[in-house]
């Protein structure tokens, strides 16, 4: 597979008339109905056997210029599971009265019906549009005569009024795309930069072509008299990029992704600026520098911030008379936590308007968070937004706005930069929501000007559990464990568990740990954010030794050991997502029952990833009657490149094979030969 | 989501009276709040039938909610359609002193299609409040009237609303203006409650109060089966237009048959050709039948469009023939008329779809139950049971979906209750026999052979269609507790015939057996291991059930590495009781260094009481601990 990349085109145009769509649609033969699975991914359920695209801007005098959107696609059924296929959905944006519509739909079914092509056309009463909410209708058909070797065939256009607005297209699907062609054209009035994403090769070809628009202006004035209109004609340019796929491969799903989307091919149009003739130019964004100011002069984000009324006297009690900024930081920070609450709307811009959100004390994410900074900034701090494209939103990998939909706040304190989001009542300072840990941020300071941030946390989560283990002679166990979580384990358990009662939580436990019994539970730090939360009980396992003669064989892991490798695949295209770093420790104290000696332990081992990405220590001691066992695993990077999978897949192979391994005792004092061996390691 | 939908009334449905509660959440009584998420401090429907084609409902409903997994009980929300008008909808928010903090009119409320992303069209739609809390506990009044020509369908009423939340007090109060529209009412599980009833000549009212929440628990039965509840119906009614007045069962029936679906069995000529073609020579009727099925699950598709007389009558048949797909009603009528064509008897049949088998009540016939529509075939006495929505399953087999329950069938002179097939305890098997072999360098290899039947060829059978990358990720998880597994090879047979899916697998594991010093431990039972143990409860109060029970046998030859001797083995074991049987035994063969490990579990459908967990989970316990024994060998 090619590397990932991103492409920012240079535009370069050459002036050769392409007469827009080259693609030619092939007569369906019998040859193509007869087919039963794509020669090259004999897996997949359809193919997308030829599909065009074209984007066209046309103008109309009564509503300026439309955004023409024609899509057509002809697939190729397989299997039942590729059926889905043969129900079409388009989401119609509406807004403020303007909204988006559908036309011109032909569609048809083609089946081999005693060697014969029939053909079932769709009906328009088969075809339904509803209202999904208040933005968005959907409109939804589903293709007649659909088996198993059908072929279907749909054509229909979108007409939009938001000429800013041309969707991402995706050149690459969950199935095969046979032939592929997408043209975009658009004047010269809109200026759009194009930027492909994912692992496809793709060589546009640009043209540059002369039209003429007519339109009538009224004559004012006395001397024409009212009602009197000229007809007026302008001559422009429209610039035109095609982009010809063949045998565009499917993508295939892969576990432990955060988005699939991040890596599927796609093209996208976002727009420069829009200049009108004798008109001045209006600028949009292209770099991150515009895109940050663009965002940063908006109402609902910049102004946002300069507001400070409503929270004045509010602030003066919250941060009194301190001089200290760490104070001020977690006393400001404390407040907007636990005084608002998250709606559960995402978005970097506000809705109603921190002014609103404060007196109702719940908000989307940017309200709650720039009332934050706002408020941060109100008492002497340096404190600025950041960006955030959540992980089920995708990767921002090039400037646009739409590539944003969340916003936290950044704090300097003693030369130190730190993360806050007040949107979640047990996130902390530096421990913000796992949905925004995705890559980079965009932090935006008070000038407008912008620079990169990393999201993720620099350290590992810990998660260390303490046993202090009696082993009986029949195989059960019985002890103390103390178990603690810090960084995002603590912030994890605290959203999991803290509004469960106990008695079910314990189910839970016992139920995970497989038939163990719970006794004298305690917890601590479960509300007290910022502190180590740790349990404490005693437990009781049964069945955790193999028992033979005079021989007893057990995993020093117990229950507790990593029974599966979690990476079964033989390969793996995309990278190896965990959230955030972490790591694991057990410190294990094992007492063996009384009359038995230590034959033999497993080896300990320290093994590592490649570049310090992660590592695995297995460390195991005896003494007389006892053994101590302490084992690590760590990750200090929160995402594993694609190309360390088998590295990664046999580090947890070694980890699994080695918490499988035995320690065995035997009675003691009963055979001198073991004895010795015992002592002689 | 192959589910007919009756329209949407709500479940929970009140009257605007003054102000007669104290909101504070101090008034609550303390036992209410045990257990509880969420109090539902007033529940108040009124429903009014003021002639055949006219009722009114008033809904009033104030919970508190206790905390964040509270929330979802607030409830406030309200489900509508065409035939459906609704008005005087509104919320307001009360903090935990009870004082006023916030109002929701009409408009505020999101108004949304009441329909997942599953159905390509039904025009119910709900409108629905959305707040955010600022704080807990926090109470939420909730109100609302509607009005309706439909009066066939009334809301059944529940006095608990689910599983960990209380309720303060719920009233259901019916009225009617005309003698014979008087509800038949049917009340289930009402016993030992506090649910009082007041009979008047045209009212009936109920009153629970007090009721303490239920904790859900493993194993239980389904919270409908087990909830406070009743079912009302008038007896004479108007369904869009449709009048009936039905005293039983046989009277729904006809009047379904009447209004609903005859003569809506035409279909093309071409279609008529085709399966006169295709059963051409056939005579019997059952053999047809097959042929038959077949060519619907061959040409037609299930696609749910909710556009039929208030989603009961399913789509004419010449439609589904058009556009070759249908929901669960169109294409058993559609299938219904090719059979009809071919000389073969079928009835349309009401069914309680889901993995949870929930019956029709025997002495009270209402459209409300059933919400998927199946065939049924006559055969002499009996019927065979076709499902018209599944391109896969095979004739008469009917799977967890819509087994073993009572539903409606709907013949021409009125329908009839019927009980579907059930499939119980040996029935479900699942038998797998390998030859095994256990190198020295702790590799495995293995030929395996698994055949299943009943719910268990349910679990399986969809193996036969999906793609080969699928296939092996499958037997990645299926055997997810041999690590480094290859899936060498497999191949399937789909006996549709006999109801039974095979399968043959060879695989490979490297490292299966653990070596320490010179000896090896490894588990004998490398295909079926079963590490299942029940949660264990401090007090457990519900009864608890094996809805269907199954039976898994295996057999492995396995062949030890040479050099080795075996040092020690699991004992043989046998245990029989209530619940099932488990049966493990080893044969050892010195001479060719073979084991063969033979198991058996057998799992009884039944319902318990509750105190025979602790011995059901001890059973299963000792299962998982048998199940994950090792074996040890010794170098020799």
């Amino acid at each position: 597979m090619n590397q990932f990349y991103i492409l920012l085109l240079a535009l370069m145009f050459f002036s050769i008339g392409l007469n827009g769509q080259s693609l030619k649609f092939d007569d369906i033969n019998q040859e193509m109905l007869e087919e039963m699975s794509y020669a090259t991914d004999s897996a997949a359920s359809a193919a997308v056997l030829q599909r065009t695209h074209a984007v066209n801007f046309i103008y109309k005098e009564s509503t300026g210029f439309q955004l023409i959107t024609t899509v057509r696609k002809r697939i190729k059924i397989y299997k039942t599971e590729g059926f889905s296929y043969a129900t079409i959905s388009e989401n119609l944006y509406n807004h403020k009265g303007d909204r988006e519509t559908v036309s011109g739909l032909k569609a048809e079914t083609y089946n081999l019906e005693d060697g014969k092509v029939v053909t079932t056309k769709l009906k328009r009463s088969e075809t339904y549009t509803k209202e999904r909410n208040k933005y968005y209708d959907e409109y939804t058909f589903t293709m007649p005569n659909v088996k198993e070797g059908s072929i279907i065939d749909y054509e229909y256009t979108i007409t939009s009024p938001f000429a800013h607005l041309i969707d991402e297209i995706y050149i690459q699907y969950d199935i095969p795309i046979k032939e592929q062609e997408i043209v975009v054209t658009t004047p010269e009035f809109y200026m759009f930069q194009s930027i492909m994403k994912g692992f496809l090769t793709i060589s546009p070809t640009y043209s540059k072509e002369a039209r003429r628009l007519t339109y009538n202006s009224q004559v004012k004035g006395g001397y024409a008299g009212p009602g009197n209109t000229r007809s007026n004609s302008l001559d422009y340019f429209v610039y035109r990029s095609s982009y010809v796929l063949k045998d565009t491969p499917a993508l295939k799903e892969e576990s432990y992704v955060n988005n699939m989307d991040n890596y599927r091919g796609s093209i996208n149009y976002e727009l420069k600026y829009v200049q009108f003739p004798n008109s001045p130019r209006k600028e949009y964004s292209t770099t991150w520098e515009e895109v940050a100011k663009t965002i940063f002069d908006h109402d609902d984000f910049g102004r946002q911030l300069n507001y400070s009324g409503y929270f004045k006297d509010v602030l003066k009690e919250i941060i009194q008379d301190t001089d200290d900024e760490a104070t001020k930081v977690s006393a400001i920070y404390k407040y907007v936590q636990d005084y608002m609450t998250w709606n559960g709307y995402r978005g970097y811009n506000t809705d109603k308007g921190v002014k609103a959100a404060f007196k109702e004390r719940s908000g989307n994410i940017a309200e709650i968070n720039l009332m934050l900074i706002a408020m941060l900034r109100g008492a002497g701090l340096m404190a600025n937004p950041v960006l955030v494209s959540t992980r089920d939103h995708g990767i921002p990998l090039f400037p646009t706005r739409e590539g944003f939909n969340y916003v936290v706040a950044m704090v300097s304190l003693n030369e130190e930069q730190i993360f806050l989001d007040a949107t979640n009542k047990y996130a902390e300072p530096n421990i913000i929501p796992v949905r925004a840990l995705n890559w980079y941020g965009k932090q935006i300071n008070e000038d407008g000007s912008f620079s990169s941030v990393s999201l993720f946390p620099s350290k590992p989560s810990r998660e260390v559990i303490m046993l202090t283990i009696s082993m009986e002679e029949e195989g059960e166990i019985h002890g103390k464990m103390r178990k603690y979580y810090s960084g995002h384990s603590a912030y994890l358990f605290r959203n999991q568990y803290n509004e469960l009662d106990e008695e079910t939580y314990l189910e839970n436990l016992e139920t995970r740990n497989k038939g163990m019994l719970i006794s004298e539970y305690e917890i601590t730090n479960k509300e007290v954010l910022g502190e180590t939360i740790s349990e404490n009980f005693e437990f009781s396992l049964e069945f955790q030794s193999t028992v033979t003669g005079d021989n007893i064989y057990f995993s020093p892991l117990f229950n507790f050991a990593m029974k599966e490798n979690p990476f079964k695949l033989e390969e793996r295209n995309f990278p190896i997502d965990f959230t955030f770093p972490w790591e694991e420790r057990y410190v294990i104290n094992i007492k063996i029952p009384e009359g038995y000696e230590v034959i033999s332990l497993p080896e300990p081992i320290n093994i590592s990833l490649q570049n310090n990405m992660g590592g695995f220590v297995f460390n195991i001691n005896k003494t007389n009657n006892s053994i101590q066992l302490m084992t690590d695993l760590k990750f200090n990077e929160a995402v594993i490149p694609a190309q360390n999978y088998e590295e990664l897949k046999n580090f947890f192979k070694i980890i699994v094979e080695k918490e499988a391994e035995k320690v065995v005792l035997s009675k003691a004092n009963k055979n001198e030969n073991s004895k010795r061996s015992a002592e002689g390691r | 989501m192959r589910h007919l939908i009756l329209f949407l009334l709500p479940l929970y449905s009140s009257i605007l009276t003054a102000q007669d509660l104290n909101f504070a959440v101090s008034a609550i009584p303390e036992k209410l709040v045990k257990n509880a998420n969420a109090v539902v401090r007033l529940n108040h429907l009124d429903v009014e039938l003021h002639s055949l084609t006219e009722m009114e409902i008033s809904m009033r409903r104030v919970v508190t909610v206790l905390n964040k997994l509270g929330d979802t009980h607030v409830n406030g929300q309200v489900g509508y359609n065409n035939s459906i008008k609704i008005k005087d909808v509104q919320a307001i928010v009360y903090d935990k002193n009870g004082s006023e903090i916030k109002k929701f009119k009409e408009r505020d409320f999101n108004d949304i299609s009441a329909v997942d992303g599953g159905t390509l069209y039904s025009d119910s739609r709900v409108k629905y409040l959305k707040y955010t809390p600022i704080d807990y506990p926090y109470t939420v009044e909730f109100t609302y009237n509607l009005s309706t020509k439909n009066t066939a369908i009334t809301p059944s009423w529940y006095f608990l609303e689910g599983f960990m939340v209380s309720t303060e007090k719920s009233v259901y109060n019916i009225s009617w203006k005309i003698p014979e529209m008087k509800p038949q009412i049917l009340t289930l599980h009402l016993d030992g409650y506090s649910i009082n009833t007041i009979e008047n000549e045209n009212r009936t009212t109920f009153i629970g109060s007090e009721i303490p929440s239920m904790k859900s628990e493993a194993h239980a039965p389904a919270f409908s089966k087990i909830a406070p509840k009743i079912m009302v119906r008038p007896t004479t009614f108007n369904y869009e237009g449709f009048l009936g007045k039905v005293e039983n069962w046989k009277d729904l029936g006809l009047w379904m048959y009447s209004n609903m679906l005859e003569n809506r069995n035409e279909v093309s000529d071409k279609t008529k050709d085709d399966v006169l073609a295709l059963t051409e020579g056939i005579t019997d009727p059952m053999a047809k039948a097959k042929k038959i099925y077949q060519y619907v699950q061959d040409n037609m598709r299930y696609i749910s469009v909710q556009v039929g007389i208030g989603g009961i009558q399913p789509i004419s048949a010449i439609e589904v023939d058009k556009v070759k797909y249908g929901d669960c009603k169109g294409l058993s009528n559609f299938t219904k008329a090719l059979l009809a064509l071919v000389g073969v008897e079928a009835y349309y049949v009401h069914v309680e779809a889901g993995n949870t088998k929930i019956d029709f009540f025997e002495d009270f016939a209402d459209l409300s139950q059933g919400n998927h529509v199946i065939l049924a075939i006559p055969e002499g006495e009996n019927y065979h049971w076709i499902d018209c929505t599944s391109k896969t399953h095979p004739f008469g087999f009917l799977g967890d979906f819509t087994d073993d329950r009572t539903v409606m069938v709907i013949k021409p002179n009125g329908g009839e209750l019927r009980r579907t097939p059930s499939y119980l305890n040996e029935f479900n098997r699942q038998n797998i026999t390998a030859s095994i072999s256990i190198s020295a360098d702790l590799s495995l290899k293995a030929q395996v052979k698994i055949k299943t039947k009943g719910t268990q060829y349910d679990s399986h059978f969809f193996l036969v269609n999906e793609n080969k990358d699928d296939v092996i990720k499958y037997y990645k998880k299926f055997w997810s507790n041999v690590n480094n597994l290859q899936i060498i090879g497999f191949q399937f047979q789909n006996n549709k015939e006999d109801v039974e899916f095979v399968e043959d697998i060879d695989l490979e594991a490297s490292n299966y057996a653990v070596k320490s010093g010179n000896r090896l431990f490894l588990s004998p039972n490398v295909l079926n291991r079963n590490a299942y143990i029940p949660k264990r409860y401090r007090n457990r109060s519900l009864p608890f059930e094996i809805s269907r029970g199954y039976l898994d046998e295996d057999k492995y030859v396995i062949v030890l590495p040479a050099g080795y001797a075996i040092e020690a083995i699991p004992r043989a074991v046998s245990i029989e009781n209530e619940f099932g049987t488990y049966h493990l035994k080893f044969d050892l063969d010195n001479k060719s260094n073979t084991l063969t490990y033979s198991r058996s579990l057998l799992l009884k459908t039944n319902l318990f009481p509750k105190d025979k967990y602790e011995d059901y989970r001890n059973f299963r316990k000792e299962v998982a601990k048998y199940d994950n024994a090792q074996m040890v060998l010794k170098q020799l």
